[in-house]
């Protein structure tokens, strides 16, 4: 049970509204957001793969400095090739959802 | 909202928007920045619409990015949100109807309040969220979250005794 | 879309059989304009894991995700002219996933464009223990091939998580609701 403080707490932080403009705003940049993602599915794979090449490079140069700094790399290495293997699988996976819906 | 229409992102972007908006502005004080914020979380709904299978998923997940990405602003814009207890601007006047001095009063010392107290207080007296609900959406634990509203509470009413006299 | 997994009775649990990428793909890496060749084992999807914060959302996500994997392997290649692969290049492949304990559960092609894409899920005792996926089209192909437990939809939906692309698009009902909603 809340006290006439609390309630009067409740009161001042009623709901406001955003201006009237700030669903269109958020709608169109949603769009503009989806369409971008589409556009870069190509950049990203190619961003992916030289990220690769310079962790697999820096694996290599970290190797010579201590035991750690090679562990470190090989994790950060494993986890960049990781995130490609997952992104290329659900690219392909959403893609092939789209084929067997029938878009 | 069971059994109605199947939701779209248009449509929960309407039903939300005040409640998003509100944590942030409440938050904030600023509304532009408010609105700043409360765009970022609906762009991040968009990207993960179809993850949600219930209303009451999508709610909590609302309150909560609103929660995190409102601290997130403070943190990265360095500015004052908070404000001097004796500096606190005048908001714009929305039509509240008794008690709009001391309205205007308690969001101005909510705002003084450092940020994470400053939120659990918001998603308590905004939202109606229970402790245990906001510990979950600020991932700190229950008895913080409640040591937090004690505090933020005493010093509320110690304020608003000294500054107004007895509102209780 | 769900992607049904099939209930096999009456199967004997096997030994696991991973499936083996056929050697004669490394041959396509001279003729591929771009190629993505991603094997993790085990051991080292652990190690990646240790890197995935328990702070972020996303990343916490995949770590459970990722965390019963045995095996994560993925080939593609992009070629810049049609024909320079064909399909004996992934019968081997082919033949590995018609043994027992696999089964195709979606295949959608087309013709005209020449593309086709397969999904092929191996069950023991009722647990999905491995998942394949075979896309090709005139200038691409890609492999995918886990050892473990993993749904499909589950890896399907990491789109618009981790930089990873949500393929946005709409199903004729979406475009319906979206009318209505004017």
């Amino acid at each position: 049970m809340m006290d006439d403080f609390e309630k009067q707490l409740q009161a001042a932080l009623g709901r406001k509204e955003p201006s009237p403009f700030f669903e269109a705003r958020v709608l169109g940049a949603a769009k503009r957001e989806a369409r971008d993602r589409r556009a870069s599915i190509r950049m990203w794979w190619a961003s992916a793969v030289a990220a690769i090449l310079i962790v697999a490079a820096g694996s290599a140069w970290q190797h010579q400095r201590s035991e750690q700094a090679r562990e470190d790399a090989a994790g950060r290495d494993a986890k960049a090739r990781l995130e490609v293997a997952l992104r290329i699988t659900s690219v392909k996976l959403q893609k092939i959802s789209q084929k067997v819906e029938g878009i | 909202m069971e059994g109605a229409e199947p939701r779209t992102f248009a449509s929960v972007l309407r039903a939300q928007q005040s409640m998003v908006f509100s944590i942030a502005y409440h938050f904030l004080r600023d509304r532009p920045a408010a609105e700043e914020v409360a765009q970022d979380v609906f762009l991040q709904l968009h990207k993960r619409f179809d993850e949600f299978e219930s209303d009451a998923h999508l709610s909590f997940w609302l309150r909560k990015v609103a929660s995190n990405r409102c601290i997130d602003y403070v943190r990265k814009r360095k500015s004052q949100a908070a404000v001097a207890l004796d500096d606190a601007p005048a908001p714009s006047v929305d039509g509240q109807p008794q008690d709009h001095f001391l309205n205007r009063r308690l969001q101005s010392l909510i705002a003084s309040l450092p940020e994470k107290p400053r939120m659990v207080m918001i998603l308590r007296y905004q939202e109606d969220m229970m402790p245990e609900e906001i510990a979950s959406a600020m991932d700190m634990p229950v008895r913080t979250v409640k040591s937090h509203l004690q505090r933020s509470l005493a010093m509320l009413r110690e304020k608003i005794d000294r500054s107004m006299g007895d509102v209780r | 879309m769900k992607f049904a997994m099939p209930v096999l009775l009456g199967i004997l649990p096997l030994a696991a059989q991973d499936i083996k990428m056929p050697a004669n793909l490394d041959r396509l890496e001279a003729k591929a304009s771009e190629v993505v060749n991603v094997q993790l084992d085990g051991a080292l999807i652990q190690l990646a894991s240790r890197f995935l914060s328990d702070k972020d959302p996303d990343e916490a996500h995949v770590k459970r995700l990722v965390g019963g994997l045995k095996g994560i392997y993925v080939k593609s290649f992009e070629f810049d002219e049609r024909g320079q692969y064909s399909m004996s290049d992934v019968e081997e492949l082919r033949a590995q996933l018609r043994a027992p304990l696999w089964a195709r559960i979606v295949g959608a092609s087309s013709k005209k464009k020449g593309e086709n894409s397969e999904v092929y899920l191996k069950t023991e005792a009722g647990q999905i223990t491995g998942l394949a996926i075979i896309v090709t089209d005139p200038k691409e192909l890609t492999i995918v091939s886990i050892v473990g437990s993993i749904r499909p939809e589950d890896i399907r939906d990491l789109g618009g998580h981790m930089g990873i692309p949500k393929i946005d698009f709409e199903t004729k009902k979406d475009k319906k609701d979206k009318e209505d909603d004017k």
